[in-house]
């Protein structure tokens, strides 16, 4: 019977019935509830059909104008050309060499590093008289005896894997010490993550490519940092640098 | 209860009527956020790009086939639209997206997460549609194709070189042939 009724509502919807049947069915339809719900599924499937099936002319213009503007506001970065008059080709022609030159000297080279490299300070609230292991951890992280407090970190880190501050500073003092892939395996964790120290870590990874001077690996890094991290002036900074 | 039909609907007719000024609104106001948020998440400018392309076209089809009437304002609309798109995508290529996805999201309305799953699943619905439209016979499968094209049926008649009351009667057998290949496929 069901089946029937589904071959009743399409001959019904195509205008396959004649005079008789039709008002039959239209008087069935006002108090049959499953024949309701074939047609609303009939015209349902219907219309998906058309939608993937229609040789649709407007969709196809609009296809054409989306191309179009496609091309204007989706146009990878380029450098933007700007037009100098004579006398100011001519002061950027010495200040190119001058720039130039000093691309040779490089100055700065050496410190960019020293420069950029913010020491982290590992804050831990105060819980009390008793001196916890992240209080250790911590005091020795600030004096920067980082090899000590990698000690302390790993236990810590070992039972709250998930504790991020803790996978953080671990994650540094690892890279402080010489076990710097390990550091930055964790700080990458930290990354794919959404906690505060997510670009904290990027900028590390960072600092870590840069001691290594690998600037590639370090540019790399800081371009993920996004305008609302706190460290986004500083990668602009050093990336400008770079 | 119907819902508000939101003055953003606008947007919708321009799509369905080509209005090329008002689409280029809609490029103006959403195509940097989507070009930033594929950038961000391992994309390139071609990657949002055709995203965005998709969107759009996918909107165009369920206002104009199912009559969709938007009951959120548009622009976070479209941008909900693209990241679940981006996101599948970067699902199939299997990379890890960056940013979750309610991640900044939190300011938009229940109505948009609404819509945007309702787009989303209508598309999925019409393509499992497809696949079962494509098992049905040949004879079946020119009839229906021929009278989806939007052209009028009388013609659709003359093309296939039968009357218009056969192609009437086939085309309802065919039709039924197919709702029942669905129905037993959702059993």
């Amino acid at each position: 019977m069901t089946e029937d009724k589904i071959l009743w509502t399409a001959q019904y919807v195509e205008g396959d019935l004649n005079e008789e049947e039709r008002l039959a069915f239209e008087n069935l339809l006002s108090h049959d509830e499953e024949l309701k719900q074939h047609l609303a599924d009939y015209y349902d499937i219907h219309s998906s059909l058309q939608m993937e099936l229609a040789n649709d002319s407007n969709r196809n213009t609009l296809v054409e104008t989306i191309k179009t503007l496609n091309k204007e506001h989706f146009v990878a970065e380029q450098p933007k050309v700007v037009k100098f008059n004579p006398y100011l080709r001519w002061v950027s022609g010495v200040a190119a060499v001058l720039v130039l030159g000093m691309l040779i000297w490089e100055p700065w080279r050496s410190n960019l590093y020293k420069d950029f490299n913010v020491v982290p300070q590992m804050t831990v609230a105060e819980r009390g008289a008793e001196k916890t292991d992240l209080d250790n951890a911590a005091g020795l992280f600030n004096e920067q005896k980082y090899a000590e407090a990698k000690v302390v970190l790993a236990k810590l880190h070992a039972a709250d894997a998930q504790n991020a501050m803790i996978s953080y500073y671990y994650g540094v003092a690892l890279m402080e010490t010489t076990e710097v892939a390990k550091g930055r395996l964790l700080l990458e964790e930290l990354f794919n993550g959404q906690s505060v120290y997510k670009y904290d870590a990027v900028y590390a990874i960072a600092m870590s490519y840069l001691k290594e001077d690998k600037k590639t690996d370090c540019k790399f890094w800081l371009e993920k940092i996004p305008k609302d991290a706190s460290r986004y002036e500083q990668a602009q900074n050093l990336l400008r640098k770079l | 209860m119907a819902k508000k039909v939101h003055e953003d609907q606008r947007y919708l007719v321009a799509l369905l009527n080509n209005e090329v000024a008002l689409v280029n609104e809609i490029y103006k106001k959403c195509a940097g956020k989507v070009k930033s948020f594929v950038l961000f998440n391992n994309g390139s400018a071609d990657d949002a790009a055709d995203i965005f392309q998709e969107a759009l076209v996918d909107i165009y089809n369920q206002a104009k086939y199912k009559n969709l009437q938007l009951t959120c304002p548009f622009e976070p609309f479209l941008l909900l639209v693209c990241k679940r798109k981006w996101l599948n995508e970067l699902k199939k290529r299997s990379i890890s997206p960056v940013t979750k996805n309610e991640d900044d999201l939190l300011h938009i309305g229940e109505d948009t997460f609404e819509q945007a799953e309702a787009l989303e699943l209508q598309k999925e619905q019409a393509s499992l549609f497809l696949k079962a439209f494509e098992q049905l016979g040949e004879r079946c499968k020119e009839i229906i194709s021929w009278s989806m094209k939007g052209e009028a049926q009388e013609k659709v008649a003359e093309t296939l070189g039968v009357t218009y009351g056969y192609l009437r009667k086939k085309k309802s057998e065919c039709m039924a042939s197919l709702v029942k290949l669905i129905d037993r496929k959702n059993d």
